[in-house]
């Protein structure tokens, strides 16, 4: 009895080592662009860390499942740069060719995904041997992507068809598109892998997909120029470039609940895992900001490098 | 023949604004000026989104809508703009923020041949701070994408064009606001 006690009171203890240094590790990796280098912000103490060079103005980013890699897509110079999230180092980079943007990485499987602009596909890249394995045909300009959680659906939004395309991982095959709002750019899957989010950039609005039913749910009007979107207890919120604002909104009834004074041109929008915080790279002004999704307030601030963009997932 | 290629040059022309796809790279640009006069009289000269006189090449503004904001993109409600430049050059504009307490108005291009600013999708802010009584900062910043949307540029129409294209114009702009309102001009 004594020893089953010891034992469950070490599991314990194991398990809260486990969830601090979880904690401990909670990071923001902005990409920025203008600057060619990539920040590290430290979320408990809302200080950057540490800056690295990337080049090739980088703009998305997504993260190994074990958040150890973060995956970046340079624009300029048409690659994928691999970064040791740990070490804070460059380690592979590789030339994908076209305009890479949007980028994603699959839940279990080695593999990322990369949205090009120019020549209207999506990118396969194996991540072992970090090299090119296949192209998926989608809409026109494909700009954010995301995957369900169970890995089974990419969905890319196709900024020049104004389309959201379903594209089967196993076949790598386009097997659906949905029609959504006027270019919609950044793209956000909930946890429970039910639904899709689209931020559209001229229409002023998010669409909300239905994935299952691979059909349109509902349209929530925003500020000016919506880039991305995040969810947090139960709300979604668009950055809104223009607007200067983050727009909040009721997942269940999709009405807005409250625009929030934000910065100049927000973009890249993440909550973290926790759920207690929301987090959006402010190209414009150079900051990433904190905001209380509950009480739907800014309540933090620090400096990152010049024009942080951070489209995708950027927290670990 | 020669009107044929006219009008071929002008669809030529025309294409790297038409074409709905965008260099993935935003630019921007911000500029500053300090002046040797009160926030207010600045903001005098600057704050009205009727009149672009105070910017050297501008040669002529007219609009409608006062300096009342469009309350939606789509709906373009708000106050509008035309600026004809000195060489003839022609932008149209709309005004997206307006605060006359805070002192900063912010507005975009809606439409601009790359002869005459090599940009796309531009929009910018102009704001006056006080720094005490009988000074202050008159800062200009842009963000735009280059004038060719595709990869592999011109050089006319590259992120560096696009950028030192601004910068001039807000440079030289704000050189002349400042020798105006100091010079009592």
């Amino acid at each position: 009895m004594s020893c089953l006690l010891r034992s469950s009171a070490a599991l314990a203890f194991l398990f809260l080592g486990a969830l601090q240094s979880v904690a401990a590790a909670a990071e923001a990796l902005t990409t920025n662009q203008p600057a060619d280098n990539l920040s590290f912000v430290n979320l408990d103490t809302m200080k950057e860390v540490a800056r690295i060079k990337i080049g090739g103005k980088p703009a998305g980013i997504a993260l190994s499942p074990d958040k150890t890699k973060a995956y970046i897509t340079s624009p300029d110079s048409r690659e994928l740069v691999e970064v040791d999230a740990v070490s804070r180092a460059v380690t592979r980079r590789l030339v994908v060719g076209g305009g890479p943007v949007g980028v994603a990485a699959h839940p279990k499987l080695p593999e990322v995904y990369v949205a090009d602009w120019y020549t209207h596909k999506i990118i396969v890249v194996d991540t072992n041997k970090f090299a090119v394995v296949g192209t998926i045909a989608v809409g026109k300009s494909p700009s954010g992507l995301a995957v369900t959680p169970d890995g089974r659906l990419l969905l890319s939004a196709d900024r020049d068809s104004n389309t959201v395309s379903f594209v089967d991982i196993a076949s790598r095959k386009r097997i659906a598109t949905v029609s959504v709002g006027n270019h919609p750019f950044g793209i956000t899957i909930d946890d429970a892998g039910s639904r899709a989010y689209t931020a559209n950039v001229k229409s002023n609005d998010v669409t909300v997909i239905d994935i299952a039913g691979r059909r349109v749910v509902g349209r929530v009007p925003t500020g000016r120029r919506p880039y991305a979107v995040g969810l947090a207890d139960g709300r979604g919120f668009s950055t809104d470039q223009y607007g200067e604002t983050v727009t909040a909104f009721d997942l269940k009834t999709l009405a807005p609940i409250k625009v929030i004074r934000a910065c100049d041109h927000p973009e890249g929008i993440e909550a973290d895992t926790a759920r207690r915080n929301i987090y959006v790279a402010c190209w414009g002004d150079d900051v990433l900001l904190r905001i209380d999704p509950v009480a739907l307030k800014v309540t933090g601030k620090t400096a990152v490098g010049d024009g942080p963009r951070a489209f995708g997932k950027f927290l670990r | 023949m020669l009107k044929r290629l006219a009008i071929a040059a002008a669809i030529l022309g025309s294409l790297p604004a038409v074409a709905l796809a965008h260099g993935p790279s935003r630019q921007k640009v911000t500029e500053s000026v300090e002046i040797n006069a009160p926030a207010a009289k600045v903001w005098a000269v600057v704050g009205n989104f009727q009149d672009m006189s105070w910017v050297p090449v501008v040669a002529k503004t007219e609009g409608k809508g006062g300096n009342k904001p469009a309350t939606n993109e789509a709906t373009n409600d708000g106050a509008t703009r035309t600026l004809t430049l000195k060489d003839g050059g022609v932008i149209n504009e709309m005004l997206d923020d307006y605060d006359a307490k805070e002192m900063t108005y912010a507005y975009e291009i809606t439409k601009v041949d790359v002869k005459v600013l090599p940009v796309n999708d531009y929009s910018s802010h102009i704001t006056v701070t006080a720094d005490g009584d009988n000074k202050s900062t008159l800062e200009w910043k842009g963000a735009f994408y280059r004038g060719y949307m595709n990869n592999d540029p011109p050089a006319n129409l590259n992120d560096e064009a696009a950028k030192k294209a601004v910068s001039d114009l807000y440079k030289s702009t704000l050189a002349a606001v400042k020798a105006k309102i100091e010079g009592g001009k």
